[in-house]
């Protein structure tokens, strides 16, 4: 690795962001933020970022540093390469207990009133949670998007899949997408016919920038006896295939792609560095892309973001909290944001100030934009800002095979089963998408740290027994990682409570939760499925969910221990009108027309995806909308706003 | 530190017999020098000391595979005080973390407020022995390559 020592420094200091009044200010430089930024930029307007954590540069030997902390943290969780930042916490999931009945748990950052207390995480830096995100980048399904009409379950979205198309693959070329079209064209329903369709989810022929990841060994030997299973599901038929998950990573460009790129084979972007840098051209199998790819092969939200600073016309302000929204109740407009900049991450010393702009995007994700909404004491018309905060419950199932496949081998998970996406079942229970994992048992069990410490201290072994019983206990591993609908529910909720504060005095976000029956019986029949393909297989099933685990749900007489998808949504949710939603198909607030809720907060529904890449797409959709608004303002005031002068191109 | 020092040999001897890597191997990974002072310095010298007599003792007694396998049973692993040190001693060779030695212990024959589990260093974590006993990489680092994990894994028979 090459180490460079000039850095990428765009940062500004917050006493000359606050003399400023830019054309737009953005809280948060997550993949939301880092778009729209970019995109603003480049059609000639500032834009000022304000970033919760630290972030002095973007170079090679700041994100050294990270791999490093990874490398040498106890517990490797999604947040293991950040170091603890009381000014600007984090979820951490090692930390997550189970709930009390009757108290909430006030020990993480997040407040949990439960019922359900979720080990769900995200990451406050520069990049936000793209910075811990596997980067699956599965699109919706057209029928997701119209779940009431098709389910009577859920809500239908204000725009349809046809509609987002367009922006699916402006956001798939911006994340540079390895995927392969074709396995991804599964049965799915048609939402005007309501029966299964035969167009293509894509349209035009269309292909991803770059070819599919190669599917692992064990994808290969677990597809060998799963392929052909056939099940019946409230009436649909379904045969399993295992296919392989478009990722956002770099693998081999397609040429075909130049059709959808200008004529130009896509070039993939390397590491974010000042300079040359001869890493992150393509995957090398690190089996580390959740929570930190070492070579960045992963795109992560600073490669928009070094695109979006380059245009000179971004500033990034890190190590500053918005605290809080300022409206001028006159016109219901918003004026400023009130912000806390913190000196180091090791004080508690701050300074506060307010910082301008013509429009203003949140976009620091679910949770946090929720939590800052409401902190700032706005009304909502609906109100249902943090109301049908969603994520998708995870069920885990792992088994032995019979021969060593290898484990921790190639990116996180390249294949899966994709079938059970789609259909009619789902106006009965939800729907799921599966996962087979290159990384072992490592997410249910804590493998193969675990098996070590098994193998030493119970199992009495040393030397060349202990060599061969952890092969035997390792290389053999498979689990299946359900990843299960959820529906929004106004019940479900990120609230803010005056008793609950960080370090620097700002409300912490308050999460009330349950795991909605529909998606238990989603997972409940994924178990069964589970133990149909483990007998299939000729697997040993280890699954085991302890009435002692911090997620444990309990649903018809049996037990699962649910994990968090880091996938939350919903707390500001889109609609046609400001009494049955907080943002338009724009993402614009209908309470306050230069405000904008950016993000899978404004998703109604998540169906079975991932939901970075929609939340991506959103953001074109609504940079079109922020652009327009720009250039209306700009040709009532004629001469742009004097910053312009300021800042260098 | 004189990598010739006698006690250090020692511990390379039985840190060979306790993960059925050779000498050559274990000082290839380049941390068999910190994991010596680790232990050194958590458990204190006597007890160090103790260990590697013990060992040298049984290696001298001993007259075949069966019977060394035996003793180091009988006299280490079944050791309150020995047992738990040495256990460490192939965890910290296979991923590179200390753990913290159990409470019973602590309150016995602790010496040191730095016994806490933590990750020998950055090398440490990367020079694992786990991950090429499994055919694997540690995760995060020497990555094999683009497309590698498409071929079934090469694991090491012993």
């Amino acid at each position: 690795m090459s180490n460079d020592h000039s850095k990428i420094t765009y940062t500004i200091d917050h006493s000359t962001a606050s003399q400023k009044v830019y054309d737009v200010v953005i809280v948060g430089s997550g993949i939301s933020g880092s778009i729209l930024a970019n995109e603003i930029a480049k059609e000639g307007f500032s834009v000022l970022i304000v970033e919760a954590g630290p972030g002095k540069d973007l170079s090679l030997t700041g994100y050294e540093k990270l791999l490093n902390t990874f490398y040498t943290a106890v517990t490797k969780d999604n947040n293991a390469p950040y170091k603890s930042n009381p000014n600007a916490p984090m979820p951490r999931s090692p930390k997550v207990q189970k709930a009390r009945l009757g108290h909430p748990n006030t020990d993480n950052y997040m407040v949990q009133n439960g019922p359900f207390v979720t080990d769900t995480s995200y990451s406050r830096v520069v990049g936000g949670t793209t910075m811990h995100w596997e980067a699956k980048t599965p699109r919706m399904l057209p029928e997701d998007f119209k779940m009431r009409t098709l389910f009577d379950k859920g809500l239908d979205w204000p725009i349809t899949y046809r509609e987002l198309q367009p922006y699916y693959r402006m956001a798939e070329k911006e994340i540079g997408v390895s995927g392969n079209v074709e396995s991804q064209e599964f049965k799915h329903l048609d939402p005007i016919t309501k029966e299964f369709s035969e167009t293509s989810l894509y349209a035009d022929n269309y292909v991803y920038p770059m070819h599919q990841m190669p599917p692992s060994y064990l994808d290969k030997c677990v597809a060998k006896d799963i392929n052909g299973t056939t099940l019946e599901l409230d009436g649909d038929k379904k045969e399993l295939k295992v296919r392989s998950f478009p990722q956002g990573r770099n693998g081999i460009p397609n040429v075909e792609y130049r059709k959808y790129n200008n004529g130009e084979v896509y070039r993939p972007v390397a590491a974010v560095s000042s300079h040359q840098a001869e890493i992150g051209e393509r995957c090398q199998g690190n089996n580390n892309c959740t929570p930190i790819c070492p070579v960045q092969a992963k795109y992560d939200a600073r490669k928009t973001l070094a695109k979006a600073l380059r245009t000179g016309r971004v500033d990034l302000l890190p190590q500053t909290i918005a605290s809080k929204v300022v409206v001028n109740p006159e016109n219901g407009r918003v004026t400023s944001i009130e912000y806390k900049n913190y000196k180091d991450v090791n004080s508690s010393e701050y300074e506060s100030g307010v910082l301008k702009g013509k429009i203003f995007i949140l976009a620091a994700n679910a949770i946090e934009n929720a939590r800052l909404m409401l902190a700032s004491g706005l009304k909502s018309t609906s109100n249902l800002m943090g109301k049908n905060f969603m994520d998708h419950p995870y069920l885990l199932c792992w088994g032995l095979l019979p021969e060593n496949t290898g484990t921790f081998r190639g990116t996180i998970c390249t294949s899966g089963i994709s079938d059970i996406r789609s259909g009619h079942f789902r106006r009965k229970q939800a729907a799921f998408a599966v996962d087979i994992h290159n990384d072992g048992w490592g997410w249910a069990t804590g493998s193969p740290y675990t098996n070590l410490l098994d193998i030493v201290d119970n199992k009495n072994k040393y030397g060349t027994a202990l060599r061969k019983e952890l092969v035997s206990q390792v290389s053999r591993q498979l689990l299946l990682a359900f990843m299960v609908e959820m529906l929004p529910e106004t019940s479900n909720k990120i609230s803010v409570n005056p008793q609950y504060r960080d370090r620097l005095g700002n409300m912490r976000p308050v999460v009330s939760f349950h795991v909605p029956d529909y998606s238990m019986e989603g997972v409940a029949y994924g178990r069964e499925l589970s133990k149909q393909l483990f007998q299939r297989l000729g697997a040993e099933d280890y699954s085991i969910y302890d009435p002692l685990d911090y997620g444990y749900v309990n649903y018809n007489g049996s037990g699962y221990a649910i994990r968090g998808g880091n996938h939350i949504a919903g707390t500001h949710i889109m609609g046609t009108s400001e009494r049955n939603s907080v943002v338009n198909f724009k993402q614009r607030s209908w309470d306050y027309d230069n405000l904008f809720l950016i993000g899978a907060g404004s998703m109604p529904t998540i169906g079975t995806s991932n939901t970075t890449l929609t939340m991506a797409a959103m953001c074109f959709l609504s940079a079109e909308e922020v652009i327009k608004d720009l250039k209306k303002i700009t040709s009532k005031t004629e001469i742009a706003s004097p910053i312009y002068n300021s800042i260098s191109g | 530190m004189d990598i010739n020092l006698i006690e250090f040999q020692f511990f390379l001897k039985l840190s060979e017999k306790l993960t059925a890597f050779t000498s050559f191997q274990l000082q290839g990974t380049g941390v068999a020098e910190a994991y010596y002072s680790t232990v050194k310095n958590v458990v204190g010298v006597t007890i160090f000391q103790e260990l590697i007599d013990t060992f040298n003792k049984i290696q001298t007694d001993s007259d075949d595979e069966t019977s060394l396998d035996k003793e180091i049973r009988h006299r280490i692993l079944s050791n309150s005080k020995l047992g738990p040190v040495a256990r460490n001693i192939i965890k910290m060779w296979f991923v590179g973390t200390w753990y913290q030695l159990p409470n019973y212990w602590l309150e016995k024959y602790g010496v040191s407020n730095s016994d806490s589990t933590f990750v020998v260093s950055e090398n440490a974590y990367k020079e694992g022995l786990l991950w090429p006993t499994i055919g694997a990489h540690p995760m995060g680092a020497k990555a094999p390559g683009y497309g590698t994990w498409e071929d079934p894994p090469k694991i090491p028979t012993v």
